[in-house]
């Protein structure tokens, strides 16, 4: 046996390891300290904002306001916003779908979009893990003061982003569809039927398709829309055209299905109620 | 170790924590992770390693799985193997030259970044990130014992 130039015996530096082993353990296999997780995410969110809001950007406006910018940069802020507003708008009038919910429910009236939308900002998007892993999420605060809950639907100008999980009353989190626990139920134009999961690559989805259960022919450039069979996205919402396709096997192929809507495209977001 | 030594410790690695990620999002295009933090906790665990044991190594894992957002308990397992393998082998690594040692940590990184991969890029898993990683890692161990240093020089770690 080695000797070891730390005191401690090797049984505790062992079961260190395994303590740490069995919490990493619980978090991939069951999620357990998501609730730890969600705490110091909105509690660091929180603090960002605060200190943002109430330090620096007073300190950062009053120099500005030294050359008379501060109410022009408002203006465009506002300015701004509206847009982005606006830009969902119009991408919701011309996908009437999209507010439809989805398969199960009636046709919501149009001229009721103000109502049904609810504006979002990012407040936090760790766009390392956006590129480099699986996981992609989040963070928003609504705009105005209502309440966001789970499985809603996230759009932004270009379509549709993923869906909502509730934090707390100021702050949600959204998993994007290209997220790898993230599955939205898909169709193409000729009725054929998948369950598309995140690749955790952006901007990728993914379906297996099992050549067996049937003859289905796929190219390049086919358009997928959302089935709405999940009822959480609406349906017949375009979603993304097949960028790729893989052979798994004699009997199996991957699609690849590269989304329209680019999460980074805007900080602004709307949320379906 | 101090109360203040600890502390301080903990802000060093949340922000080599940081610099990894921002440096990582320019990087990722070349197929490289960078493992500041990794790396000098190993060179701090092979300077002292009645001080920085497997508690400390479980400690600092926990904040940076916090920090980054990913499974809990992620850095802080794969931080206590890390530290537990330099105890086993800390007299064998003593033998070693500079180079061998800077060697044997890029090893360390290249296992490191691969169970980190397999677990959080699942999916796109690739042995080119690995491969480019261990030799990011070994031109950053170059650096990281001035570095860690000239940052712990006013402590006793």
């Amino acid at each position: 046996m080695a000797r070891l130039p730390d005191k401690s015996s090797r049984f505790i530096l062992i079961s260190v390891f395994v303590f740490c082993s069995s919490f990493l353990f619980l978090d991939f296999r069951f999620n357990t300290f998501k609730p730890i997780q969600d705490f110091y995410n909105s509690s660091s969110i929180f603090i960002k904002v605060f200190s943002k809001q109430v330090i620096f950007s007073p300190i950062y406006n009053s120099a500005s306001s030294l050359v008379n910018s501060r109410s022009i940069k408002e203006e465009n802020e506002k300015l701004k916003a509206e847009l982005n507003y606006q830009l969902i708008k119009n991408y919701i009038v011309s996908n009437k779908s999209i507010i439809n919910k989805n398969i199960f429910f009636g046709e919501v009236d149009i001229k009721k979009i103000n109502s049904l939308l609810i504006p979002s900002k990012v407040v936090s998007f760790d766009v390392n893990q956006y590129f480099c892993c699986d996981k992609h999420r989040i963070f928003l605060m609504p705009e105005i003061e209502d309440n966001v809950n789970s499985f809603k639907v996230l759009i932004n100008s270009e379509g549709i982003i993923g869906q909502t999980v509730k934090i707390n009353k100021n702050l949600f989190e959204a998993i994007l569809l290209s997220d790898k626990d993230h599955i939205i139920p898909i169709q193409d134009e000729n009725n054929f039927y998948c369950e598309a999961k995140g690749l955790g690559v952006p901007k990728k989805i993914f379906c297996d398709i099992d050549l067996t259960l049937g003859a289905n022919s796929f190219e390049e450039n086919q358009r997928f829309l959302t089935s709405g069979l999940g009822g959480v996205f609406p349906k017949g919402v375009e979603i993304g055209n097949i960028s790729e396709i893989k052979e798994l096997s004699n009997r199996e192929v991957r699609i690849i299905i590269e989304l329209i809507a680019d999460p980074l495209s805007s900080n602004f977001f709307g949320v379906l109620k | 170790m101090k109360i203040s030594e600890f502390a301080f410790l903990t802000v060093i690695f949340v922000a080599f924590s940081t610099i990894d990620l921002k440096v990582n999002a320019f990087l990722f295009d070349y197929l490289i992770i960078s493992n500041f933090t990794y790396l000098f906790l190993c060179y701090l665990s092979f300077r002292n390693p009645q001080k920085i044991n497997s508690f400390f190594g479980a400690y600092i894992g926990l904040m940076i799985d916090l920090h980054q957002n990913i499974f809990f308990g992620l850095h802080a397992s794969l931080f206590t193997l890390t530290i537990l393998i330099i105890n086993y082998n800390y007299f064998r690594l003593r033998m070693f030259s500079s180079l061998q040692i800077t060697i044997a940590f890029s090893f360390f990184v290249g296992f490191f970044v691969g169970f980190k991969s397999i677990l959080l890029a699942t999916m796109n898993f690739q042995y080119l990130v690995v491969f480019l990683s261990f030799f990011f890692a070994f031109i950053s161990y170059l650096l990281i014992p001035s570095i860690g240093k000239f940052l712990i020089q006013k402590t006793n770690i």
